[in-house]
């Protein structure tokens, strides 16, 4: 942009007349002497400054410029300017004269007088020049006229170019002349031509004709003008889709059916038709195609077939060898499993033992393996001993459990606890060594009954013993109490005392069950009768459980007792107690519970047990039972009011419809008889009989009666109608104040419920009057319409309207026609239920295409093609042969 | 089926229906008597079909008889158009006669598109509402040119009541193929009867009280299987088609197949007293001695529901054909309506003061007929639960026809009352009176026919109501005519169109429509409460000690203030745009009040004022 102002202007300088060639004149003269272009180079080098006074002067001289272009080739930081050219003030004039090409009018005048005021200014320079002169002529003590004269010279002289003319480096008459080239100066030389006056006029001509050329408009301001003609002419080019689009877009289908033949409908077609294009491609189809290659294939393959030749005895002699395997491996297969399924320990231990006989012997038989198997096991000794990582011998246990496990995390616990566990192992496996004779004993005694029983009673007694021996050691120890430390402590030592009575007692209990069970063993134990003996042993399993259940109802009688008096500090040590207390206690403990449990239920549900209470009182439910399945609805609500008013008036009433229905029954019954009465005679096989009872007239009696059978009905029925209003709308349930709850003292009581809750029951009231009004079936008087929102139909139901609809009515609106093939003409299905798109599978979707569409016509065109197409759906019954829109009108 | 003529036929009675009336003294005993004997019958049975050719019977007066029998009679001379056949100038009355078939398949009123904002919801909703109908005028006009039968009625003329006109006198009128039509079959032995008819009218199932099972074809009159299943028959129903028929017998319910074997036994619905089948949904329904009700899918065997009713012993069952809703009569005068889905009645209506004996749907599904012991008959509105008309009477058993004619059997008095004037105001239309003694049981009108089909006590038979058929059947709803293959080719479209049991609901129109909802909006009392639970809430909240000197009190009233004001915020906001709404809405009532002009300037005054 830069380069291409600076082109305009330097046109626009060259066709300029030179106006201030005075000034011109006077700035070459401040040049001083004429020196040579080295020189002055040199000079240039040396003082700088005259340079910048230059750009001070021009500053003083210039009236309109633009400030970069002035900066960018004054400014001796771009080197790009010859600096010669960049001082010469060619440039300062055709800045000036640029201003005045783009000429304001009324600054032509200011332009003047600026001019002006540079002429004044110019004389000064003269000044200048002249003590110029003086220095120079002190300097180089040469003649003042040396330099006089030179200037003047200067002017005939010929300066050649050093550089080649160009708007940097303007041609020398433009230099030195005065200023410009005015078109006058161009024509006064041909002043004594023939044409001349001719050319006069018309430079003339033109120069009235003259018009000024606008400034301009700004950057923005232009692209801006720019942009909004660019809009107008894309607008238009645009807006000219408009139809079509809105064709497309409001048309129901789109069709792309064009028929177009697809070509290869199948792989092998297109694969039939290939043709090799590439350098690979020819070269494989030339490798593939190839005669002789595929000869050579065939030829080979048989050889190779050839040579593959198996005999077939070999071929029998493999798969014989095959089956057999297969077969011994299924064998095993099938034999594993079995051995796998067989459930017998017996066997199993048969099984194990002949094992390790197996082994034993190897090892007697054979040294080596005995030799090894020594190693072995004296390696797993070793390895054991080593680690000892099962005894919390090691100085990190003995520090942790010094430390108590308690204070330890999760990780370390764990860890303990699998040593623990490691160690149990290990004894356990130690005592089975040592019991190894017992454990045979005990699986002895599984086989038979008798002598178990023996043995466990025996086992029993001595494990009692013990127990016992134990417990009199425990009573017998006398503890010694700390004399220091926390445990020395007095409410300590009372806690720890009193602790030592709740344990002397727990005690003395136990030795007294102990010597109740070892009674009871030796009673059992005494009479030898086998029934006795057989019980026994449960008997043992029966005392084991006694135990258990104590301990569970311990558990259940501390949440009772905890419930009851939590706060106590005691309360545990009770309930320590009690726990030790035995299986009478807890048995006290649940009946206790029991009648406090009944207890609550009578206080809480006194009125539902009345009502159960009454009802069984109630006479009759006999009748009622027997009745009930035939009895109509009316009777069995007769029968609820009767109970709930006690009036006696209305059970004579309620007896009548009761009697009919037995009636009733009687005739049902009366009629199965005569169900059977034919089943007889149909076996009997004699038809010809006639009923005769089953259609008479009825009485006038049972009219009458029919007639008022019914009478409270419509009472009957407006209670129906209340309770399924209230079930469905449930009225509010009343403020009430639950008993602890809200209260601190006895001021709720008193007060009342709280307003609140008071305003919350009234609007909760309010809301279901208005609920009921809303209903279908509440003008109805005889009518009861069920609200329930039937949840399984819902998914039948739009959970919120599809989203271009905004109301409702109009998404029901088209939703109330049809469109399934049951509720529509034939012809009207297919146009019914169109795809928005159709489109035959393989067209390709080529880009719209632009074409005139007149916007008023299209409709009834559309309407057209679609009957067109339906005529062609309906008829073929193949897809639309139907050029796509867009061609057609084309 | 090997028929011959029976010579061995035993006693049996032919009674004309004429019989019992004094002024025809004339018994006719035929010649041409055509007695089918069955191979596969018990030897203890001999079902004896007789037609009885009407032209026997002398009528007292000879009147002129205008009766439209249905379509199957081609050669049918006598037709006589009720509705004015079109000229072929008059293209306009054409024009009006289309359109208003037209409204008939537009399914009620085009939705107001002006109202839409969405102009593209608007494009395509005309779009859809023009071809909507393009449809209607499609089926208009195949319905006018393609439906070649009208229906007619009798037409008395002058002092004539059509009541009193006799089947005699219709018999004597009608082609020979009609009057075939007319005819008794006397089987006194087992019991009273019960008729059910296919769909298309093609096939009847007779059910005898003491076990008498039958299917006949009614195309010829021929007896395709009976059986005897020596117990009590309450109920016969035939199932999709003519191929399957559950019975009610004594202990349980059993489906038998066209040869009369046993495929099923439905133990679970107890002893049955009627039985119902929902041809759309493939429900078997049954109502029990116990009162349950009982829905079976038929085509999978699952029970899809099972209730109880709680109201009694019932044995007045009706499906309205309409929507498939279950309806039951009870013992204390109440209808009760029930879907599968609900445990409870999805209606509950006091109709009669009295047991109600009999019901009967119309089958647009909007009118109700019910009949109770309390010697009325009641016609309802179902669509506002209002009764239309009472009639005095008992009945034991109604019936629509599909034209609409309601029967009532009561004794052995049949009475056909017709909606004459189209308002649903319903009068006489005939009357018949069987034998003195014969109790009628069942009366079931045969679709596309204009035959009333009697159950009674001893045996059934079969009568001209002129009218009562639709003229036209549509091969793809119920063909007369179907071949087997058709047959096979309707059973499995049925059965993927089969719909789910929850389909069934008082109005089916609903579906698809938006959800119901308990309720749309809050109201403003309850907003107020909300707003001011919220304040409480925000009021209740505690403030954090701040450090010492920012805790002044000042500053924690302000706070609270705030935090209130913001809670209280959004329900002002609220409130303030309804209030917006409801001015704007006034603005444009009042806009649309254009006041005289010379007033208009004032009140463009008070606008800017």
């Amino acid at each position: 942009m830069a380069e291409k102002k600076r082109k305009e202007r330097d046109e626009g300088n060259r066709g300029r007349p030179k106006k201030s060639k005075k000034k011109q004149n006077t700035q070459r003269k401040k040049s001083g002497p004429r020196l040579p272009s080295s020189l002055r180079k040199q000079l240039d080098r040396l003082n700088p400054t005259t340079s910048l006074d230059t750009i001070d002067s021009d500053d003083n001289n210039d009236v309109y410029e633009y400030e970069e272009e002035q900066a960018e080739e004054e400014s001796t930081k771009n080197k790009r300017y010859d600096p010669a050219s960049v001082h010469d003030d060619l440039s300062q004039e055709f800045e000036d004269e640029d201003v005045q090409s783009d000429d304001e009018n009324e600054d032509d005048d200011y332009v003047r007088a600026k001019n002006n005021e540079s002429d004044l200014s110019e004389d000064s320079g003269e000044e200048d020049d002249g003590r110029h002169a003086r220095m120079l002529q002190g300097i180089t003590g040469m003649p003042g006229e040396a330099f006089e004269e030179n200037k003047k010279k200067m002017k005939d002289t010929v300066i050649p170019e050093l550089y080649p003319e160009s708007e940097y480096n303007p041609s020398r008459d433009v230099v030195d002349g005065d200023g410009r080239i005015s078109i006058e100066d161009l024509l006064n030389p041909l002043r004594e031509n023939p044409g001349y006056g001719k050319l006069r006029k018309r430079m003339q001509q033109i120069e009235m004709n003259a018009r000024t050329v606008h400034a301009p408009l700004s950057k923005a301001v232009q692209a801006k003008v720019e942009r909004k003609a660019a809009y107008e002419i894309s607008k238009k080019d645009v807006t000219k889709w408009q139809h079509i689009i809105q064709k497309n877009r409001e048309a129901p289908t789109v069709f792309f059916d064009e028929n177009v033949d697809l070509g290869f409908s199948t792989v092998g077609a297109m694969a039939a038709d290939f043709e090799p294009r590439t350098e690979f491609e020819k070269k494989i189809a030339a490798l593939v195609n190839d005669d002789k290659i595929a000869e050579a294939y065939r030829s080979d393959g048989s050889r190779l077939l050839e040579m593959n030749k198996v005999s077939i005895e070999d071929e029998k002699d493999r798969q014989n060898r095959m089956a057999k395997m297969r077969s011994l491996l299924f064998r095993h297969e099938m034999k594993a499993k079995y051995i796998k399924k067989i459930k017998s320990r017996t066997f199993h231990r048969l099984l194990k033992k002949d094992r390790l006989k197996a082994e034993a012997s190897q090892i007697q038989m054979d040294p080596e393996a005995a030799k090894e198997y020594a190693m072995k096991q004296e390696r797993q000794r070793a390895e054991e001993r080593m680690t000892l990582r099962h005894k919390n011998q090691n100085r990190w246990a003995k520090r942790i459990l010094q430390r108590g496990l308690n204070s330890q995390d999760e990780g370390t616990r764990t860890a303990i606890a699998e040593q623990l566990q490691r160690h149990t192992e290990l004894t356990r496996k130690m005592h089975s060594m040592n019991d190894s004779s017992s454990s045979s004993d005990d699986i002895s005694d599984e086989d038979d009954g008798e002598k178990s029983a023996g043995s466990d009673q025996d086992r029993a007694y001595k494990l009692l013993g013990k127990a016992k021996e134990k417990t009199m050691e425990v009573l017998e120890e006398e503890d010694e109490v700390p004399k220091s430390g926390l445990l020395s402590l007095p409410f300590m030592r009372r806690g720890l005392e009193k602790r030592k009575e709740v344990a002397i007692e727990e005690a003395n209990l136990a030795l007294r069950e102990y010597d109740d069970s070892l009674k009871n063993l030796e009673n059992s134990g005494g009479p030898e009768d086998p029934k006795a003996a057989s019980t026994s042993g449960r008997r043992v399993f029966g005392m084991a459980k006694a135990k258990v259940s104590a301990t569970s109802n311990k558990v259940k009688s501390d949440k009772f007792y905890g419930g009851s008096d939590s706060e106590d500090d005691l309360g545990t040590g009770k309930s320590d107690n009690i726990e030790n207390g035995g299986s009478e206690l807890v048995h006290k403990d649940v009946t206790n519970d029991l009648v406090l449990i009944q207890e609550d239920t009578d206080t809480h549900q006194d009125s539902v047990f009345k009502n159960f209470e009454e009802i069984i009182k109630n006479p009759g439910p006999k009748t009622t039972y027997e009745v009930s399945i035939f009895a109509s609805d009316t009777w069995k609500k007769a029968k609820n009011r009767n109970e709930e008013d006690k009036n006696i008036k209305k059970s004579t009433k309620v007896t009548r419809p009761v009697r009919q229905h037995i009636k009733d029954t009687e005739k049902e019954s009366r009629e199965e008889d005569s169900d059977t009465d034919s089943e007889g005679q149909m076996v009997d096989g004699i038809l010809s009989s006639v009923s005769k009872e089953s259609y008479e007239l009825p009485s006038q009696e049972e009219l009458i009666r029919q007639a008022f059978a019914g009478d409270d009905v419509e009472d009957d029925f407006e209670r129906d109608k209340q309770e399924i209003l209230n079930e469905e709308n449930p009225e509010p349930e009343k403020p009430l104040s639950l008993p602890g709850w809200g209260q601190w003292t006895h001021v709720q009581q008193k007060k009342g419920p709280s307003p609140w809750m008071l305003k919350k029951h009234e609007d909760a009231k309010i809301k279901r009057e208005e609920d009921l009004k809303k209903r279908k079936d509440a003008q109805l008087k005889n009518v009861i319409i069920s609200e329930k929102i039937d949840k399984k139909a819902e998914k039948l139901h739009t959970k919120a309207l599809p989203f271009p609809f905004t109301s409702k009515e109009v998404f029901e609106q088209s939703m109330r026609v049809p469109i399934g093939p049951e509720f529509n003409p034939a012809t009207a299905i297919g146009a019914l239920n169109r795809p928005e798109v159709v489109k035959r599978p393989g067209v390709i979707i080529k880009p719209i295409e632009f074409e005139d569409v007149n916007p008023h016509e299209k409709q009834e065109q559309r309407s057209g093609e679609k009957q067109k197409s339906k005529k062609n759906k309906g008829i073929g019954g193949k897809p639309m042969k139907k050029t796509n829109k867009l061609k057609a009108k084309n | 089926m090997g028929t011959s003529i029976c010579s061995i036929c035993k006693g049996f009675i032919l009674v004309s229906s004429s019989l019992r009336r004094p002024a025809c003294s004339v018994v006719a005993v035929f010649a041409s008597l055509r007695c089918v004997e069955l191979p596969h019958s018990t030897a203890s049975l001999c079902s004896t079909f007789c037609r009885i050719p009407t032209s026997v019977f002398s009528v007292p007066s000879s009147k002129e008889i205008e009766a439209t029998p249905s379509r199957d009679k081609m050669g049918d001379t006598q037709e006589n158009d009720a509705l004015p056949r079109n000229n072929p100038s008059t293209e306009q009355e054409i024009a009006d006669e289309l359109d208003l078939r037209m409204k008939k398949y537009l399914r009620g009123e085009v939705a107001n598109l002006e109202v839409l904002k969405d102009k593209k919801l608007k494009t395509q909703l005309a779009v859809k509402e023009e071809l909507y109908g393009k449809s209607a005028k499609a089926a208009a006009k195949a319905e006018k040119w393609l439906m070649p039968s009208e229906g007619g009625y009798l037409e008395a003329e002058g002092m004539e009541k059509t009541w009193r006109i006799k089947q005699e006198a219709i018999a004597r009128e009608v082609d020979i193929s009609s009057s075939r039509k007319q005819y008794d079959i006397v089987l006194p032995e087992l019991g009273p009867y019960t008729l059910d008819f296919t769909s298309s009218g093609r096939y009847m199932a007779v059910g005898g009280r003491k076990g008498h099972l039958g299917i006949v074809d009614m195309m010829n009159l021929s007896l395709i299987r009976e059986l005897q299943v020596r117990e009590t028959v309450r109920d016969v129903v035939f199932l999709h088609n003519e191929l399957f028929f559950a019975a009610a017998q004594k202990k349980y319910t059993y489906i038998y197949n066209r040869e009369g074997t046993e495929l099923h036994c439905l133990k679970e619905h107890g002893p049955v007293s009627r039985l119902q089948f929902l041809k759309n949904h493939f429900l078997l329904a049954s109502i029990n001695k116990f009162g349950q009700l009982h829905y079976q899918d038929v085509t999978m065997g699952t029970m899809v529901a099972n209730f109880r009713t709680g109201l009694g012993r019932t044995d007045v069952m009706q499906v309205n054909p309409f929507n498939g809703v279950v309806s039951l009569g009870h013992s204390a005068g109440t209808v009760t309506m029930w879907k599968p889905t609900s445990s409870a009645p999805i209606v509950k209506m006091l109709c009669h003061h009295g047991p109600v004996s009999a019901l009967a749907f119309h089958s647009n599904g909007h009118l109700m007929a019910t009949a109770g012991k309390d010697k009325k008959v009641k016609l309802w509105d179902l669509r506002k639960f209002e009764v239309l008309q009472t009639f005095p009477g008992h009945a034991n058993t109604l019936d629509f026809s599909q034209k609409g004619l309601l029967a009532c059997g009561n004794g052995s008095l049949v009475k056909v009352l017709r909606d004459a004037s189209g308002t649903q105001n319903y009068s006489k239309y005939m009357a018949h009176s069987m034998v003195k003694g014969y109790q009628i049981g069942k009366l079931v009108f045969r679709p596309y026919e204009d035959v009333l089909g009697i159950g009674h006590s001893m045996g059934w038979s079969s009568i001209l109501i002129p009218g009562a058929g639709e003229p036209n059947f549509d091969s793809w709803v119920a063909n007369p005519f179907e071949t087997s293959k058709q047959r096979r080719e309707k059973e499995i479209r049925s059965l993927l169109d089969k719909l789910p049991p929850e389909t069934i609901m008082l109005d089916p129109s609903k579906i698809g429509t938006v959800k119901p909802t308990r309720r749309d909006k809050a109201t403003k009392q309850e907003r107020e409460a909300e707003m001011e639970a919220a304040v409480e809430a925000a009021k209740g909240k505690k403030l954090k000690n701040k450090t010492k000197g920012r805790n002044k009190a000042g500053k924690r009233v302000q706070k609270k203030q705030e935090a209130i004001a913001r809670v209280k915020r959004p329900y002002l906001d609220q409130n303030l745009q309804e209030e917006e709404n409801i001015s704007r809405k006034k603005q444009k009532a009042s806009e649309g009040v254009q006041l005289p002009k010379s007033l208009q300037r004032f009140a463009r005054k008070k606008a800017s004022s």
